[in-house]
């Protein structure tokens, strides 16, 4: 039944080496950019749910008595999200210009607050001031939280993949120097997923932002 | 330096993890009963569902709500999820995710020639292909066999066989399943295992991400499945609020499988679409790119952007029932409509995730067996990709009886009428091609011919229905229910069984019959016009879809189409028979390149390497330059010149040998 052959020998020239480099490094640039499409249509089709249900305001229920969901909690969510992107976009600036250090702990940091704010989310969703049910607000309100423990959860997973990779290249690659600025091609991929996870905690901080605006602003 | 001169200075792969992979350290990719395969998937699934059902209870257990409607959503729901997570688990698909967060890479995965890597969570795109292959056929025949149910029922207008909730019930599964089925039914089995091929990668560039697809697709097959045990739904495919929030059971099924399969849609175009961009091989420019990677890369695009929206909708509904979100409660001040506009503005697009990947069949098939370039190759990749920029303006004309404001009924009526532009483009692509042509009736051309027939049909049905006022006339009944038909399974499922017949000699290195592909195309051909033809007529004398009970008058036309549709039936008993027989039973080797055909796919050596190619290739031309003198090779493989200008590779010549054998 285990009809098992070892792999064939793989070989490759120079130029294929370099094909493949290129390819892998698009796929990441090209990924990335991707994934955030995704995520876009998914909170798009939150926010249409929102103003749908806002402009129709069915039985007057859109928001009744202007209810809101816990304000303190709410920002507290937002500020950790938007201080962690921040840490995130500005570690891989720092990294770019020689400080791996300083990217390991914005990274470090911006993983402990993707946890808290994940934390903070589903602790929102045991003290809200209103039943799921209630009105078009309460309900949109409970979809943008599960979808933000999502985005969260995935955002926060991808960067800690990363810095898990940072440190286990570190015995790996040390001839080449760090993996944040050596030349090698693994250093090249690992550094185009970095960017590529940048731009995705980008992308965390716009939505947030939105988002926040939509159910404790307006 | 020259190729050839670069190419003799290669060097053996010295890196520890090689562009493929296996689970943590290798685990899943190490062969015997102790690693992760499909009976642990299998434990892994029972276990989930059945802790996730215990937990639901006990979460539910304080709410009344629950306790009086004897319908706990809660454990339902848990159980579904929790047995789909149980699956992935068995099957392997953590272990990479899990490896990653301490910062591991994959081991290498062994290569095996055994069977037993089709049951396996592998990284393999072939191996994908041929796992959906058997996937697609599985949900495809099972929806199938509830279609003969439906026929069954419907040969008498008033002696019954079902109740009328189970009826219904049945109608729903048999749709939501081939709807299912038909997003991932040339992605999933062609796409993957020829995409890579056809642009000259030696991989995809997620492969995981792809093998994980596959999984979460054949849960969400699992899933949609106990609706019927779970009572059923009476929303039909498109699962309509308020009938969805007052339903029981069986909803879960169609809200959580679809959630799975769309999460699984998601991810192969995803990883395909991301593979055409960056690992089309040097020279494959986009002038060049092939018809059916073209198709798949604006079905890609549908898919990651459109399908989303879907799960988004899915987890209003889940939410809806499980924590009592109002959603889709006109009461509590959701609305019914919301599911309507977010289900369509995924349901439209979806018909083109449908349609374009047969387009892209045939327009590789047309060329081969007429032996003629592709007419108007950019015009037919223009209008691919202007179709799927177009799918998502027009899901409104699915509202014109749903209380949308009038005034926006022309808007959308001129966008849908908008859409048939491109859609014509393309078959007008095919037909030049046929133009003055000397045909090769090889079964997957009689296939490719096919979907032109039936295409036609659904098509021109299809610009009536654009227009408000017919739309309004035949709304809800037979006429739209033939229609859709035509286009899915005159088009898609045609195309399908084109590809099949076409590609499975290099996919499985075996000959199909050509005698019985010969007798399941006609009988299949002959009884699919002759089962839903009469559907236009009885559609326009006023049958309603989804009744069980239908005016005496109509039995004859009823009866007509329900033994055309066993017959139907009856012709896929006749491709699984020939699928068993020549690939299982007496298999016959199939010669490297069949069907003489110029593209890439066919080059590389037969069994497919691991690698797929020996060197990446450098392409020097498109596929379709058939009977051109003069001109270039397709590729330079780092062997020998291959393409128009250098004869056949696999030492066939045209006509002389075929991949179905007359035995």
């Amino acid at each position: 039944m285990t009809d098992t052959t070892t792999t064939p020998a793989y070989s490759e020239t120079p130029e294929e080496r370099e094909f493949e480099l290129r390819a892998s490094i698009g796929s990441y640039w090209t990924g990335g950019r991707l994934f955030i499409g995704m995520f876009t249509f998914l909170l798009a089709s939150e926010a249409f749910a929102y103003f749908y249900l806002r402009s129709s305001n069915s039985g007057q229920l859109w928001r009744p008595r202007n209810v809101t969901a816990p304000t303190g909690i709410g920002w507290s969510i937002y500020a950790v999200v938007l201080v962690s992107s921040v840490l995130v976009i500005y570690g891989q600036w720092r990294m770019r210009r020689g400080s791996v250090i300083d990217w390991e702990v914005a990274g470090w940091t911006a993983v402990l607050g993707g946890l808290v704010a994940l934390g903070l989310q589903i602790w929102q969703l045991t003290q809200l001031p209103f039943y799921p049910g209630s009105s078009g607000y309460a309900s949109c309100f409970i979809g943008w939280a599960v979808m933000n423990i999502m985005m969260l959860f995935g955002a926060t997973f991808w960067i800690e993949t990363v810095l898990a990779r940072s440190l286990r290249l570190r015995k790996v690659a040390a001839d080449d120097g760090p993996v944040q600025l050596g030349g090698s091609p693994q250093a090249q991929i690992f550094r185009a997923n970095v960017s590529a996870c940048t731009y995705f905690w980008g992308f965390v901080a716009v939505a947030s932002t939105l988002f926040w605006v939509m159910f404790y602003l307006i | 330096m020259t190729i050839s001169a670069e190419r003799e200075s290669e060097v053996a792969y010295p890196d520890p993890t090689p562009p493929h992979a296996g689970g943590i350290q290798g685990w899943t990719s190490r062969p015997g009963w102790l690693s992760q395969h499909l009976g642990t998937a299998i434990v892994g699934a029972v276990a989930g569902y059945l802790i996730g059902h215990w937990l639901g209870n006990v979460i539910a257990s304080g709410y009344n709500y629950v306790a009086n409607s004897g319908v706990n959503a809660i454990a339902n729901t848990g159980g579904l999820l929790l047995g789909a997570l149980g699956w992935l688990i068995g099957i392997g698909a953590l272990n990479y995710p899990l490896a990653k967060m301490v910062g591991m890479e994959p081991a290498p995965e062994q290569e095996t020639t055994s069977w037993t890597r089709y049951f396996r969570y592998t990284a393999d795109h072939k191996v994908v292909g041929l796992q959906y292959v058997i996937g697609v056929l599985l949900f495809l025949f099972t929806g199938g066999l509830l279609a003969m149910a439906i026929r069954t029922e419907l040969l008498s207008p008033t002696s019954h066989v079902f109740g009328p909730g189970t009826y219904i019930s049945i109608v729903s599964e048999h749709g939501t399943m081939m709807m299912m089925m038909a997003t991932s039914a040339v992605v999933g089995p062609l796409g993957n295992w020829l995409v890579p091929i056809m642009i000259g990668a030696r991989r995809t560039a997620f492969p995981r991400i792809e093998a994980f697809s596959f999984w979460i697709f054949s849960a969400g097959y699992l899933v949609i499945l106990t609706a019927l045990p779970y009572g059923g739904f009476p929303t039909g495919w498109t699962g309509y609020a308020p009938l969805q929030t007052q339903a029981s059971g069986g909803m879960m099924s169609y809200l959580v499988g679809f959630a799975l399969i769309g999460s699984g849609m998601m991810a192969a175009g995803f990883n395909l679409a991301v593979t055409i961009v960056n690992y089309r091989a040097p020279g494959m420019t986009w002038s060049r790119v092939p018809i059916f990677v073209w198709s798949i890369l604006a079905t890609c695009a549908l898919l990651t952007l459109a399908t989303p929206t879907l799960v988004a909708a899915g987890l209003f509904g889940i939410l809806d029932h499980t924590a009592q979100t109002a959603f889709y409660v006109n009461e509590h001040g959701g609305s019914s409509y919301l599911w309507e506009n977010l289900f369509w503005f995924f349901g439209h697009p979806e018909v083109y995730i449908m349609a374009l990947p047969g387009f892209g069949i045939v327009g590789e098939i047309l060329p081969v067996f007429t032996r003629k370039p592709l007419f108007a190759y950019k015009v037919a990749a223009a209008g691919m990709v202007g179709v799927a920029l177009l799918s998502f303006f027009v899901w409104q004309h699915h509202l014109f009886q749903s209380g949308i404001n009038p005034d926006m009924r022309p808007l959308f009526m001129l966008t849908t009428e908008l859409i048939s532009i491109p859609t014509g483009f393309i078959f007008l692509v095919g037909m030049g091609t046929l133009y003055k042509a000397k045909i090769r009736f090889e079964v997957p051309m009689l296939f490719a011919l096919a979907l032109f027939f039936n295409f036609l049909i659904g098509g021109v049905t299809g610009v009536f229905l654009s227009d408000v006022p017919v739309n309004v006339t035949v709304h809800g009944g037979f006429f739209v229910l033939s229609h859709f038909h035509y286009t899915i399974m005159g088009g898609l499922i045609f195309a399908l069984f084109g590809g099949l017949y076409f590609w499975l000699p290099k996919m499985t290195g075996k000959t199909m019959n050509k005698k019985l592909g010969q007798i399941h195309f006609w009988m299949m051909f002959i009884f699919f016009n002759l089962t839903f033809f009469p559907m236009f007529i009885i559609g326009l004398l006023g049958q309603p879809r989804r009744v069980f009970e239908y005016q005496q008058n109509l039995q004859a036309l009823n009866d007509f189409s329900s033994v055309s549709a066993f017959i139907l039936g009856s012709s896929f008993l006749v491709f699984i028979a020939n699928f068993a027989w020549s690939i299982f039973i007496k298999p016959t080797p199939a010669p490297p390149n069949p069907w003489n055909s110029l593209g890439l796919e066919w080059q590389t050596a037969s069994p497919v390497p691991y690698y797929n190619f020996e060197r990446i290739p450098v392409v020097l031309t498109d596929p379709y330059r058939y009977g051109e003198e003069g001109a270039p090779p397709v590729a330079d493989l780092g062997e020998e010149l291959v393409g128009a200008g250098a004869g056949p590779r696999a030492g066939t010549s045209t006509g002389e040998t075929s991949a179905t054998s007359a035995e």
